[in-house]
Formats: structure tokens, sequence, C-alpha cells
């Protein structure tokens, strides 16, 4: 199971933002994402939590909060 | 199941030619207001070759096929076909390889066809070319280029910055060297790297020569590339790392015993995410992205000119090859290459 936490640390990683930035319940649009970084995420996932993210459903997700709760039901 | 092992072919020799014309990330991305530290960092692309409007991947691939001609001492009567893989053609028809006979001054007992293939399209061609060869033709041509920053919108952040163009001559002829591949197609993703309109599903007219606003700002015209991204990275990840498995399963090898894991270059970031997923160092998985960008079909052949010319004109390599993207279409293949002629790159005004 993916904890929140974990996913926040990773994410402040990948986005280069500073530690403890993420709380959980941020629009994806407050976190500078777009088509770059989407692309970044399924790499992510696929190789922190071995999830092979949907781009049709992270297409969906608005929060950050959806983004945890794609990577821990994926299928 | 298209898996099969040659035993009665060899490539003979590799050239490529880029255009000269060279564009760097840095002038794109301040023509597009990006950020040019972030795409750099993401792609892996510092620049790119750039042929100029009246130059086709069928001169680029002439090039190349003149010079290795030559460099092979092969009288042009010996040889028998010539495939020309290519999205970009010079015509709706005829065949670019009907040009391409003449123009070489191949004999008109020749066959030549081309076959319609772009990221997977290099060992797409291998496998054609190895096979005319081994249903008893003496020597054959593979030709393989593209001209991809022709058929993408300047103005389209999400494939503005990839592509650079190239051509590459590849010569295969009756030899012994044993050759597995495993080739594989999933039309599910067609609509993920489209051009819709100038063909006969949905034919040009002044309408959709136009340019509008699309998904995230990019701007693009129908008869211009669409590629999603996403869908790309996840059907990359979901289908290449079984490819290489099925290769070293049915040619009976072992990671360790493989010189190189040459791979269509599609970005840095992807190449490095593919190299860790299938267990191979990213020392032996070779780049031409930083200087040359996406080149699209050629972009295995490129690789090898670049940068195994050295080695593979001197001694064996056991290389294998994957190409994977628009279609979906895969291939790959893993053999031993070598010693060929590989003259170096040429660059063309």
């Amino acid at each position: 199971m993916i904890t929140q936490n974990q996913l926040h640390h990773d994410l402040e990683e990948m986005l280069e933002l500073d530690a403890d930035t993420i709380k959980g319940n941020e629009n994806l649009d407050e976190i500078a994402w777009d088509s770059m970084t989407v692309v970044m995420f399924i790499a992510m996932a696929d190789q922190k939590y071995s999830v092979a993210v949907s781009p049709a459903k992270l297409a969906d997700a608005k929060t950050v909060s959806d983004l945890h709760t794609l990577i821990s039901n994926p299928a | 199941m298209a898996i099969v092992q040659f035993t009665k072919s060899r490539i003979a020799g590799i050239a490529c030619t880029l255009p000269r014309q060279v564009v760097s990330t840095a002038e794109v991305a301040a023509a597009l207001g990006a950020d040019t530290r972030r795409i750099k960092a993401m792609t892996g692309i510092a620049q790119r070759r750039i042929a100029p409007p009246e130059m086709c991947a069928s001169d680029l691939c002439a090039d190349a096929a003149s010079r290795l001609i030559v460099d092979l001492d092969w009288d042009p009567h010996s040889i028998d076909a010539l495939v020309f893989v290519t999205q970009t053609p010079d015509y709706i028809l005829p065949a670019t390889a009907c040009i391409l006979q003449q123009r070489l001054g191949l004999p008109t007992t020749c066959a030549c066809f081309d076959v319609n293939m772009g990221c997977s399209g290099y060992v797409y061609g291998l496998w054609i070319a190895s096979s005319l060869v081994e249903s008893g033709l003496n020597r054959v041509l593979l030709l393989v280029g593209d001209t991809s920053t022709r058929i993408v919108s300047d103005q389209d952040r999400s494939v503005a910055f990839l592509f650079g163009d190239s051509g590459s001559a590849t010569a295969l002829e009756r030899g012994n060297a044993i050759t597995t591949f495993v080739l594989g197609t999933d039309g599910g993703g067609a609509e993920n790297l489209i051009i819709r309109a100038g063909q006969a599903r949905q034919r040009m007219t002044p309408e959709l020569c136009a340019r509008v606003e699309m998904e995230g700002g990019n701007i693009r015209s129908p008869q211009e590339l669409y590629m999603n991204g996403s869908e790309v990275m996840a059907f990359t990840l979901r289908e290449v790392p079984p490819l290489f498995e099925q290769l070293l399963e049915h040619s009976g090898t072992q990671r360790e015993q493989i010189d190189a894991v040459v791979m269509h270059q599609a970005n840095q970031f992807l190449l490095d995410n593919l190299a860790r997923k299938i267990g191979i160092e990213p020392s032996r998985v070779p780049s031409t992205v930083e200087n040359c960008g996406n080149t699209s079909c050629a972009s295995v052949a490129v690789t090898i000119s670049s940068l195994l010319r050295e080695q593979i004109s001197q001694k064996t390599l056991k290389l294998a090859m994957m190409g994977f993207g628009v279609g979906w279409s895969w291939a790959g293949c893993i053999g031993d290459v070598g010693p060929i002629k590989a003259p170096p790159v040429n660059s063309l005004d």
C-alpha cells in the first residue's frame, strides 16, 4: 500500500518542489501539472510502485488525492 | 506468431545521412515561450537536424545508399531488391522505391517497394529484407528514412521539440548470421499517433489545411501529427519489456552476452525508463537523442552509424535492436552483426 505521504514525497521530488509542499488537497493545476508531468508520473508509478497507470483515468484526475486513489486502485 | 530465426543472410553494411541544417532546442523553446532547461531535462534533446523544404527522406537515403554501394564495391546490377521504409514518401504514388531504383542505377530486374512504418520501421525493414535474402535473392538494399519535421506543427508543444530528419541504407546479402526476430501489432493504439487528413479516409480540403488550437493549447492542422504522449509512455512500458524477454528466450541469449541494445530513439526519458525495465545498464543502451532527436524509423540505424561504427567495422557485435510506436507496432531482433562496412555519417546540404 502506497501511503499518501510517500506519494507526496515522490511528487515533490519529481516536480522539484520543496519538501512538505504538497498536502494532498491541491488541485493538479496548482502544482504545475501538464502533459510532461503526466508522462513523468506514469513512469514514476511504474518504477516506484510497479503500477501501470491508465492514461485515460489519469486524464480524469483533478487533485493530488485523485492520484493517490489511482495508484491505490489501478485496475 | 511472428517469431522467426534466420540463418542464411547477413548485414554487409550500414550508412546514414543527415541534413546539415541544425536547430537547437533553445531556439524552438524561445519561439514557443517554453522552458528550455525543462524540455532538455525531459527529452534529452539539445539539437536536431532539419531537412530544408526541398529535401526529402529519399534524398537522404539515396546519399547513404550511393556511398554504401561504393564502399562495399557492389555492382549495382548485383542488387535484386530495394525496400524503402518511410512515412514521408516523395508522393502518394508512385512508390518512392521505384524512383530510387532509377536514381541509384539499379537494374530493371530489381524488385522495389515502399513500406509504411514508423518507429518500428527499421527492424521491420531488416525482417523483410532478410526474408527476401532467405527466400533466394542475392543482395537487398534496405533504405529507411523520414523527414518527420515536415509533418509536425512547430506550434504543437507535444511534438515540436522531438523530431529530427535522417536517412539510412543497409545492405543485406547471403551469409550465415543467426538473427531472431519478434514482431507484434496492436491497432487499438492507432488513434494515439496519427495524421488524420490527407489520404483516403479524410481527403484534404482547404479547411483541413488550417491550424486550430487543440488540447493543452497545442496548435496544429488535421494534416499534421497528433501524439498522445501519456499513451505512448504507457504502451512502451507495457510492450517493450516482454518483447525483449521474448527475444532473449527465442534466441537463447543471456543479457550479459549482448554488446548493445539499440532502441528506437524516442526520447531520453523513455530510453532511460526502458533500460531500467529490461535490466540493461545505460552504458549498453546507446543514444543519439541529444544531437539528433527522434529520427523516426531510421533512429536505430543512425545510432549504430553514429556510435558503434568503429567497433562494428572491425569485429562482430551481438546486437539487440528494438523499434516501437506508431501503430501500435513493435519489432525486435537479436543477432551477430559485423564486421561490416560502416562509413561515417554524412551531412547533406
